[in-house]
């Protein structure tokens, strides 16, 4: 097993080769920056084929992304819900539950959020936005744990039903929306507005910072506290690093598989309630695009380590704050950020010392 | 009412044609030990290069055979990653549709100058094969002619896929290494090799059913085409159980509900509920393996207690 992957559990590429010690020490970092160089070489390809100057799409990607305190702003707001989502991933996959379906906990925590919002009206500001909040948390958690009792009680295979369980979670809440939540005023597709106290103020106006991506940051803390320092943290620990040594020393295996998945789907359905409650307003159908897909992305290139996840979420914040700028300014649509983004996903997971000429260059090396 | 059900199958025909020729080759994949979550980015490549080729070269013919290849190639790559590069399938697999759908949604604006439809000029579909006297059966005729030719293709792959997997050499090879691949290869089979063919053909299949799509039963391409069909596709193998005969099965369904849906549009089941059908049934066909195996499992552990007990109190 990879060094990497014994530390985190993480399913990433790792370094199989026997490659000499003064070889690996230059391997880590290139495993590790390697997918999001190849990915902007990627999109410079696609950019240059395509008629357009990639150094200066990438300027000014950089620009709109970090150029000024309103672009650092959005690129935070961003940020947050792949960080969370991110986190959501990370916590699974270093138990050993290969959840992909943080996707689903955010919609249906973003709906709960929303329902909350709309609703309870009456509540004090503070209050309605704990309780919606919480819901949201619950509303996630409790999405997340269909599949983990099916994997807990029954050893059914959660990758291929997490999944599944995305696009079920955004049916079912556009279903809901459209049927029996529809705004009055708006035509299709959107719940009424949250009431104004539920909304998180800006720290930063005019951008939509707010409290959540502080809450975001907390909760980095509390995942690296939660796996270094408690005994819960520890066995989750264990038992994604070797199921039967865990099993052996008295860890029950159920339980902490019913416990990874709780809290997966509890900072997914977080996620999605602070979108709701600081970006959005309200619950639209078919809102995210694809919090829950980055959040692999994020988790992936992270390697599960709290200061990786952090990075690798403003990396996707800035990606996507700065694309949806530069469609504005320019004839390139966001899809670009797709690209980089698939690309950086299926790099992250490939061993890179394991192609053709880094194996090359190792051996010279 | 037999009418109106003879009228959603003549219509299921076409719809079912994409879902059960990725169906089979996500199936020959499974077999293989690679769960492919790509055939759909793979059937919309499959898509746009039919239209291409046809438009380019007036013959709808060269675009299938186009798009199987460019499936084939995808699917070849797809492979690579997952076999010689150690990537996690999955991931791999959604990093895929990301990058595909990001990539025609990049493409069609920038170099088309289009938003939406892709409808080149002299971009011929598939023609409509008309069987004689089969078609002038009332009732059943419209279920069985008039389709394009890939329908039929679609049709012909259930027992040749079936005979491929459990007659041939190569497909019980295939077999043994998606049951057991250290064993497989330790008897002297290819698994790497047998993972990429099988890998190779699934991206086939689901190419030349994403020229269906483009060239059947619409004639042009669009991003969003597919619609989720490469899901449904894998719906259709996990309700199969990754055999041909009862994947086919699963196909149809999905056809027939996709048929239906249209109409039932209009009469108030909600479109939603309907889509998130497959999904439901990946996930409760899963479950139901999964419980038979623990039942099972569970039994003749009570079986060798019991036997064990029997032994020492003799």
């Amino acid at each position: 097993m990879s060094g990497i992957v014994a530390e985190t559990g993480i399913p990433v590429a790792g370094q199989e080769t026997i490659a000499p010690p003064r070889a690996l020490r230059l391997l880590r970092p290139l495993q590790l920056s390697g997918p999001f160089v190849i990915a902007l070489l990627v999109g410079a390809v696609v950019l240059f084929a395509s008629g357009r100057d990639a150094i200066g799409t990438y300027w000014l990607l950089a620009q709109q992304s970090l150029g000024g305190t309103t672009q650092i702003a959005n690129t935070l707001v961003a940020a947050t819900p792949v960080l969370l989502t991110g986190l959501a991933t990370a916590v699974a996959f270093r138990s050993g539950i290969f959840n992909v379906g943080v996707e689903g906990s955010l919609y249906v925590g973003a709906f709960a959020a929303a329902w909350a919002g709309f609703t309870l009206k009456g509540l004090a500001g503070p209050l309605l936005i704990v309780v919606a909040v919480l819901l949201a948390a619950a509303a996630g958690a409790l999405w997340a744990l269909v599949p983990g009792v099916l994997r807990a009680r029954w050893r059914v295979d959660e990758v291929v039903t997490t999944l599944m369980l995305n696009y079920v979670a955004i049916l079912l809440t556009s279903w809901l929306v459209n049927y029996y939540f529809l705004a009055p005023d708006i035509a299709n597709s959107m719940s009424p507005m949250i009431a104004k106290q539920a909304r998180l103020g800006s720290l930063l106006p005019p951008s939509q910072l707010s409290i959540a991506f502080l809450v975001a940051l907390l909760v980095t803390g509390l995942y690296a506290y939660f796996f270094s320092r408690t005994r819960i943290g520890y066995e989750l620990r264990m038992t994604g690093l070797n199921p039967r040594f865990a099993r052996a020393v008295g860890i029950n295996l159920a339980g902490a598989v019913l416990i990874a998945f709780a809290i997966s789907g509890f900072l997914g359905g977080v996620a999605g309630g602070f979108q709701i409650l600081g970006v959005n307003y309200r619950f639209i159908d078919h809102f995210s695009p694809g919090y829950g897909f980055t959040g692999i992305a994020v988790a992936l290139l992270g390697r599960g380590h709290p200061i990786g996840i952090v990075l690798a979420a403003l990396f996707f914040g800035a990606l996507s704050s700065g694309g949806a700028m530069i469609q504005l300014f320019s004839d390139i649509p966001l899809d670009l950020i797709n690209i980089l983004q698939g690309t950086v996903m299926i790099f992250a997971v490939i061993e890179l010392s394991r192609l053709p000429f880094v194996k090359q260059w190792l051996r010279h090396a | 009412m037999p009418d109106a059900i003879l009228s959603v199958l003549a219509a299921a025909a076409p719809s079912t044609t994409s879902i059960l020729l990725a169906s089979m080759g996500g199936l020959i994949n499974r077999q293989g030990g690679i769960v492919n979550i790509g055939l759909e980015p793979m059937m919309l490549v499959g898509a746009f290069t039919a239209v291409i080729v046809s438009a380019q070269t007036g013959n709808p013919f060269l675009g299938l055979l186009a798009a199987t290849a460019s499936g084939a190639l995808l699917g070849l790559l797809f492979s690579w990653s997952i076999t010689r590069l150690g990537a996690n399938e999955i991931v791999a697999g959604l990093g895929l549709n990301l990058l595909v759908i990001g990539f025609f949604g990049y493409l069609l604006p920038t170099v088309f100058k289009i938003e939406g439809t892709l409808l080149p000029a002299g971009l011929v579909g598939l023609p409509k094969l008309r069987i004689p006297l089969v078609e002038q059966i009332p009732g059943v005729g419209p279920i069985v002619s008039g389709h394009d030719v890939v329908t039929y293709l679609s049709w012909l792959s259930v027992p040749l896929v079936s005979l491929f997997l459990y007659r041939t050499p190569l497909g019980i090879q295939l077999r043994a290494t998606g049951a057991n691949e250290e064993a497989a290869r330790a008897a002297g089979v290819p698994t790497l090799r047998l993972r990429d063919f099988s890998t190779v053909i699934a991206g086939a299949f689901a190419g030349l059913a994403g020229a269906q799509l483009s060239l059947g039963v619409v004639t042009l391409f669009n991003k969003t085409m597919t619609g989720g069909r490469g899901f449904i596709a894998l719906a259709a193998f996990y309700f199969g159980d990754a055999r041909p005969g009862l994947t086919a099965l699963g196909a149809v369904i999905f056809g027939v509900f996709e048929a239906a849906g249209f109409r039932l549009g209009s009469s108030g089941i909600p479109s939603q509920l309907v889509q998130m059908l497959p999904y439901l049934v990946v996930v409760i066909s899963l479950t139901l393996v999964a419980v038979r195996r623990e039942l099972r499992l569970r039994e003749r552990g009570r079986a060798a207690a019991a036997s064990l007990r029997a032994a020492v109190v003799r």
